[in-house]
This record gives structure tokens, C-alpha cells and sequence, in this order.
């Protein structure tokens, strides 16, 4: 039974990922799943559902639709519905039942495309993957179908990836990360997604370089480098000196020079837990600002490069928590609901992550962008 | 009550075995419900003179509903055999499986058993026991023995041999268990040396030797079983000499 949670929750799952990386961009989200959990999605994984309005729809899947495979019913409701929303696009995505039965969500699209004219998007989510799988294919269909490729560039443009309130929450981080580009002289362009403008966004391809603030964001960059020349650097600009050295690497991918990542193999007697780009980058703040090194764990999917020989990615609590045993440990930064795992002499130091606790502790969610961080690490 | 699953390759003749074996039943007197487990729906077509019941899964398809009577599912065939099909989603989508289960489960609701007090329930199932629905009749309140049709034909085997060993793997699980094989000749070389075999390395009996008879088509071109058609040839003997045997035995 390896990767089994038996004190610590599971991260939140693909579905909540592609509900809000869509959340603000105007489209219709179809939910493939049996209606009565659709708080799941929304309420429990998205604090701006109060607050802003979205489409997210759940398609109240039956045990009958199941067995007859009955598409023609979903596409249809989503149809009308789509002639009654009027949304920009339209994206279907699946849950543990529809893989079952394996609904093709690609074809499903195609046929509501044919019928509406409206973009369209099949997700493949399963519910049984992390957010970041789910958030991640949608940004990076969401690239494909509205961004192309500008010779058109604006001058000193960066575009952000991969900002939803499952890593950042509803705090100030997001417009703290604009704050911090503009004050070194960027002109923040499309910030996908939260807070930006639907030109802002469509103008994407317009932008110099691509700055990755969480793994949800990284398809989308590479698409955007390999489709249309833009260059990303991933890091998320906390603390002061690692804010500082990422604004140096940012002018530098702009002016076509290669950047260097920061991260080195240094072991330490600090862990980290969390999302890969961004434990990373605070391990990269600690080492510049606190000369403390500390080594990740990271227990969602990261693209290995980010990692450095000291950090692990590991998916199994009794591997977390055996590495957390290690006599070395001294301290643990991660959400407070990783506790349980830390042994009684070792400090834990909370860093609440939304698409781990929820709205348990949402308040508490620092903004760490581009400030002193010594004594909130101290 | 005797209770009965009919698996076997796809194509070798089950259809045809359950339902002879349901019209020789009927013919010594016994109330008999078949329920063909197939999305294709044609296991009850020769007791029915080749106008077919409407399968479960189209009547709920049709009405989006579910139906308030056995009689919405079903449908008197030869000597008053009760026919039912499951029937299963449009070909490609969906799953059948769980339309099997759900099924039962209806039929259940609809108190069927209460209702038309049968002595003998046939479950034709789909070729092999591919996923948990396949193997919804053979689970504890359903069926308690299996019978398995093979030809000498090595794939028939094959398939014969997967469909034991499925079963063999729900031995604690108080499902039913293997009573032998059908013997559904195709006229291949050394046949019943083969079928003879594969039943002694796997423990099985042959519990009934059907010829290879162009009486079986030609009646099933007329929408009937061989039993209603010519109750007097080898072949219906052979069945009903079945028949008289499994109901023997539940004596």
C-alpha cells in the first residue's frame, strides 16, 4: 500500500486544479462527475468563490449515464447551457467515474466545438492525480487555444505562470510578485491566473519572458518556448536576496543570455515541504538571506531539473516521514497539518499550502514575496 | 430452485445450449425464467419465435426511467419460459458490466423470484467473465452452479479453461462453482478426445454431448429451439436428458 496517507491528507486533485487555473478566464468548466460533491471543487478548494463569479459547472453524472455511456446527454446540457452562459470557451474534464468507464473527453469536446463554435478543451483528469497534473493541462490548453506567437514584443514584458490560490492563496503574493517586477523595471504582461485583464492575457505571446511561479505553470512555459521563442525562468521571488538574483536572471533570459539556477546541493539541518518551485525558491531565500541550507521534499510532480541532488521527491508518507527521523533535522518548514510526521524535538516551522489544508489554516498564508523573511523563519 | 450460468467462448453456441436447455425444463414441466447477460441481446430470440423482448438497458435508455413492472422487461416465450435480456449501452460507450449488475439489481427491486415463483433460472452470460459485471451471475443469491459450453476447438478450450479458473478464484467468496461442461460439437478432429481431456486435467465433467445438427439452424431460422421444433430428434433428447439430470440432482 505505498503512497497511502494514514495521518497526513492527500493533496487536492486534478479536478480542483483545472476549476482554478480556468477559475478567472472566462470559460465554462464542465465537471464530468455525480452531482452532491460539488462543494469539493469549489467551495473547500476555491476561496474566491465568494468573492468572484465563475462557471464551474458539475455535469450530474448518474449511475445509468455510466452504463449507457450516455454523452449525448452531456454534451447537449452543456450546450444549452452554453447558449444560455454565453462563456469564451468551453472545458470538460473527468473524475474517477468516467475513467472507468473511459469517456473520451477529447471527442466529447470536439462535438460541443461543432456544435457551439465555441473553443473547446478535453481534460484528462481522473480525480486521483494532484491539482498540478489537472492545473497544468489546463493552462496549457488554455495557451494553445487563445495565445499565438507576436513578433510584436513589448519591451521588458514578463508573463506569470501558474498563479492560482492553491499554492498562493487569497494573500497579497500575487500582487506583491507584480509589485517586485515592476519595481525592477518589467512591465508585467499576462499572469495566468488571477487578477489579470482578458487583453492582458491575450496578449501573452507579446511578452519577453515567462516567469513560473508554481509546476502548474511549467507546461505552458515550455509550450511557450519551444511554439513561440519565449524564454521562462521558474522561481518565485521570496525573501530579498533570492528576489534580487531572480530579477538578474529574469534581464538575462530577456537579453537571450542563458540564466543559472540558483539551487545547489547543500544539504542542511532544515526540510522543506511543499511544491517544488516554490520550496525551492525558499530554500534559495534561506541560503541567501538566513545563510541557512535546508533540502526539499517535495511531494508533488516537479520537473526533476529544479530539484537538486540533496532535495527528493517523494509521494509516500512513510518515506517523508522517514526522511523527516533523520538525526540531521533539526527543522521543518510544510503545512501544519504535517505535524503528526515531525518528530517531537524538531522544530516545525508552518507554511500553511492551500491545496493541502484547505481553509483550515488560509489565514496564515504568508506572503513572502520580495521582504525580509528572518523573522518569519527565524 | 435451480440456478444455472451458461458461459463459454463467444460464438459457441450458448445461446443456443441455454435455451434448449430452457425449453427441455419448460417441456418436463418447470417454471423457467432466462435472462441473457449480453449486450447483444439475442440469447432469448428462439423461445420467442424470433420477435424479441426489449432488453433492460434499452427500456431504461428509452425511458430514463426505471420500469414498474417485470412486465415492462420482459416477455413469454415457448411452454411460458419468462425472457429477459439485460441488453447493455450502444457499442463503444459506456460500461456493460455495471449494466448487468444494475440489472440484477432491478430485478431484485421488482421482486422477480417472489413474483413468478420460477423452479429453474438460466443466466446466459457473455463469452468470457471479462470484469466484475460478467461475473454478477455467478454471486451468492444468483447463480450456484456453471455450466461451461466448449467445442473441441482450441480456442473454445482456451476460453473454457479461463472462464474455471475465474470461477475457481471465487471459491471463498461462496459464488458458484463449476458442475461441467457442455460438449457442443463442431465436428473438429479427435474432438471429444480433446473436450475429454482439457475436463479431466481440469476436474470438470461432461455432463452433456451435443451433436453437431443441422436441425439446430434450421429451426433457428424459424425463431425456434430444436426442443420446439422437433422435441423427437437426437439433439432435443440430448437436452432434455439434461434437463432431467440437473433436476435430479435438486431433488
Amino acid at each position: 500500500m505505498k503512497n497511502l496517507g494514514l495521518i497526513t491528507p492527500c493533496y487536492t486533485a486534478d479536478t480542483s486544479g483545472v476549476c482554478s487555473m480556468l477559475y478567472e478566464l472566462g470559460g465554462m468548466v464542465v465537471v464530468h462527475d455525480a452531482s452532491g460533491c460539488n462543494s469539493t471543487y469549489t467551495t473547500h478548494d476555491e476561496p474566491r468563490w465568494t468573492v468572484k463569479k465563475s462557471m464551474i459547472y458539475i455535469s450530474a453524472f448518474t449511475e445509468l449515464d455510466a452504463i449507457m455511456g450516455n454523452d449525448e446527454k452531456l454534451i447537449s446540457d452543456i450546450c444549452a447551457a452554453a447558449a444560455d452562459q454565453k462563456p469564451k470557451f468551453i472545458a470538460v474534464c473527468g473524475s474517477p467515474m468516467p475513467m472507468m468507464t473511459g469517456v473520451d473527453f477529447d471527442a466529447i469536446a470536439s462535438e460541443i466545438r461543432i456544435r457551439t463554435g465555441l473553443p473547446t478543451m478535453g481534460l484528462h483528469t481522473t480525480g486521483t492525480h494532484s491539482y498540478i497534473d489537472g492545473a497544468s493541462e489546463a493552462l496549457l490548453e488554455y495557451v494553445k487555444l487563445f495565445i499565438s506567437y507576436s513578433a510584436d514584443k513589448i519591451p521588458g514584458s514578463v508573463n506569470i505562470l501558474g498563479a492560482t490560490p492553491l499554492d498562493f492563496g487569497l494573500n497579497t503574493s500575487i500582487s506583491s510578485i507584480r509589485d517586485w517586477l515592476a519595481e525592477n523595471g518589467f512591465t508585467v504582461n499576462a499572469v495566468f491566473a488571477m487578477d489579470s485583464q482578458p487583453e492582458d492575457l491575450l496578449n501573452a505571446g507579446k511578452a519577453e519572458a515567462n516567469l513560473v511561479i508554481s509546476q502548474t505553470g511549467y507546461a505552458a512555459a515550455e509550450y511557450m518556448r519551444r511554439q513561440f521563442g519565449i524564454p521562462y525562468l521558474c522561481g518565485v521571488p521570496i525573501g530579498r536576496g533570492y528576489a534580487l538574483y531572480l530579477a538578474e536572471q529574469l534581464r538575462k533570459i530577456i537579453q537571450k543570455s542563458s540564466a543559472k539556477p540558483f539551487r545547489r546541493a547543500s544539504g542542511g539541518d532544515t526540510i522543506l515541504i511543499g511544491e517544488g518551485i516554490q520550496s525551492v525558491s525558499i530554500a534559495n531565500a534561506l541560503a541567501l538571506d538566513k545563510q541557512t541550507n535546508a533540502h526539499v521534499i517535495c511531494p508533488l510532480p516537479v520537473t526533476e531539473t529544479m530539484l537538486s541532488a540533496c532535495d527528493r521527491q517523494l509521494y509516500a508518507e512513510e518515506d517523508i516521514q522517514t526522511e523527516l527521523h533523520a538525526d540531521t533535522v533539526k527543522t521543518v518548514i510544510a503545512d501544519p497539518l504535517y505535524r503528526p510526521l515531525i518528530p517531537a524535538n524538531v522544530k516545525l516551522i508552518e507554511l500553511p499550502h492551500f491545496a493541502f489544508s484547505g481553509r483550515c489554516y488560509a489565514d496564515r498564508i504568508p506572503d513572502l514575496i520580495n521582504r525580509n523573511t528572518e523573522e518569519y523563519f527565524a | 430452485m435451480i440456478k444455472l450460468a451458461i458461459y463459454g467462448k463467444g460464438g459457441i453456441g450458448k445461446s443456443t445450449c441455454t435455451a434448449n436447455l430452457a425449453a427441455a425444463f419448460a417441456t418436463l414441466g418447470k417454471r423457467v425464467i432466462q435472462i441473457g447477460c449480453d449486450p447483444k441481446a439475442d440469447s432469448t430470440i428462439n423461445l420467442l419465435g424470433g420477435s424479441p423482448v426489449t432488453p433492460v438497458m434499452n427500456w431504461l435508455r428509452e425511458h430514463d426511467d426505471e420500469p414498474d413492472s417485470i412486465e415492462d422487461i420482459s416477455k413469454i416465450g415457448f411452454r411460458n419460459i419468462l425472457c429477459i435480456e439485460t441488453g447493455g449501452p450502444t457499442p463503444g460507450l459506456g460500461c456493460a458490466g455495471r449494466g448487468i449488475i444494475t440489472t440484477f439489481k432491478l430485478l431484485e427491486e421488482l421482486e422477480l423470484f417472489a413474483k413468478y415463483q420460477p423452479d429453474v433460472v438460466l443466466y446466459d452470460v457473455l463469452g468470457d467473465v471479462v470484469c466484475g459485471g460478467f461475473a454478477a451471475p455467478i454471486r451468492e443469491g444468483y447463480a450456484e452452479k456453471v455450466l461451461i459450453v466448449t467445442s473441441g476447438e482450441k480456442m473454445a478450450l482456451y476460453a473454457a479453461n479461463n472462464i474455471g479458473n475465474a470461477v475457481n478464484n471465487f471459491e471463498d467468496r461462496s459464488y458458484a462453482t463449476v458442475r461441467g461442461i457442455i460438449m457442443n460439437r463442431r465436428n473438429v478432429e479427435n474432438e471429444e478426445e480433446k473436450v475429454r481431456s482439457f475436463a479431466d486435467s481440469a476436474g470438470y465433467p461432461i455432463i452433456a454431448d451435443i451433436p453437431r445438427s443441422a436441425d439446430i439452424t434450421k429451426y433457428e431460422d424459424m425463431g425456434k429451439t430444436v426442443i420446439e421444433g422437433d422435441p423427437e430428434c437426437e439433439t432435443s433428447k440430448r437436452f432434455l436428458t439434461l434437463a432431467k439430470q440437473l433436476i435430479a440432482e435438486d431433488t
